[in-house]
């Protein structure tokens, strides 16, 4: 009896354990609801809620803070979601909507990955790729350095956009803040 | 002494009752079009890696072990399988757009580099899908490769 007793309490553990992982994450995203409002008030080019969340997360990353990331990155899925397509043109809506998908769910693998920052760095790398290829198309409706960081991935190297000439260095944080240089300017 | 015969007996009833939901296998049977071996080149080998080591939770096909029929063990699953067939699904890979099909390879390459996939909990179980220094290159390599291919198409 008392084994019984004992394999049907782990076993109820067990599940109630399991299942308590999925509550966690709808919790933390209302935060960034206040955000990206303010966000959205400045408003200039079509893509700006987009680029405002991507910015503040190349900020984020370049202070190591792998909590302001997943916030910024958390502000990029709503952005990506509340998204007006009509404000696009042909050419532009072929770009947004070749990104979209594939963007948005880097952006919330960035919300969803605070304490690992070297994981959320591997999607920004991506992430970075496919904001540049949209602004390209749409403006950016401010002015933007691509730049680019030879060292990170082991000497593969990796770019992004900075609004600052100025180099912030997201991929290598702190340890290396000033490594980079401006590819292209962006306008 | 009676109130833990009590409480034993009701975790014993529900441990009882809870046997009858049975989560829906995940076991389509269906010709998968989308299936990433009908949209491109994958090596015998690489499939041989693929169907031991990822399919069980990447793909719509799972061999089940013996506790899945044992509840909690197979909602554990379930909710394993659902997680990982919405991060990736390889009977799904031909549906998704060019670019999430270069960043879910760039994501296999990277997730064997740092060790977290196939996760520990699996190959605690399943012994042989625990890869060897060789499948991880292969897998890798050919990955490499797939990703690239895909670069050029855009």
């Amino acid at each position: 009896m008392r084994t019984l007793i004992l394999s049907a309490a782990i076993s109820t553990l067990f599940f109630v354990a399991c299942n308590s992982n999925g509550n966690k994450q709808e919790t933390s995203s209302t935060t960034a609801e206040n955000t990206e409002m303010k966000t959205n008030e400045i408003a200039k080019g079509p893509v700006q809620g987009i680029l405002a969340g991507y910015l503040e997360m190349k900020n984020a990353l370049a202070k190591d803070d792998d909590k302001g990331a997943a916030d910024a990155g958390k502000e990029m899925v709503k952005a990506f979601d509340g998204f007006d397509k009509s404000t696009l043109n042909a050419e532009q809506a072929k770009v947004f909507a070749d990104i979209q998908t594939d963007a948005r769910e880097h952006a919330e693998h960035i919300g969803s990955n605070a304490g690992n920052i070297e994981h959320q760095r591997e999607h920004f790398e991506t992430l970075s790729q496919e904001v540049y290829d949209l602004v390209k198309v749409t403006g950016a409706g401010e002015k933007l350095y691509y730049t680019n960081c030879p060292m990170y991935n082991n000497n593969k190297g990796a770019n992004w956009l900075s609004e600052t000439k100025e180099i912030h260095n997201p991929y290598l944080g702190k340890s290396m803040q000033t490594c980079g240089s401006v590819k292209e300017e962006l306008n | 002494m009676k109130r833990i015969k009590i409480i034993g007996l009701v975790l014993f009833i529900v441990l009882i009752a809870i046997q009858f939901f049975q989560p829906a296998p995940n076991q389509s049977k269906q010709v998968e079009k989308m299936a990433i071996t009908k949209i491109v080149q994958v090596p015998q080998k690489v499939q041989m890696i693929l169907s031991v080591a990822c399919y069980d939770c990447h793909s719509n096909n799972t061999r089940y072990p013996w506790y899945a029929n044992i509840q909690p063990g197979g909602w554990w699953l379930a909710s394993h399988i659902k997680e990982g067939k919405s991060e990736l699904n390889f009977d799904e890979f031909g549906s998704y757009s060019n670019r999430r099909q270069q960043s879910k390879l760039k994501a296999i390459i990277n997730s064997i580099d740092d060790d977290t996939m196939p996760l520990s909990s699996y190959t605690l179980i399943h012994k042989d899908a625990i890869l060897s220094k060789e499948d991880k290159m292969s897998l890798k390599n050919w990955a490499n490769t797939l990703k690239d291919s895909l670069a050029l198409r855009n």
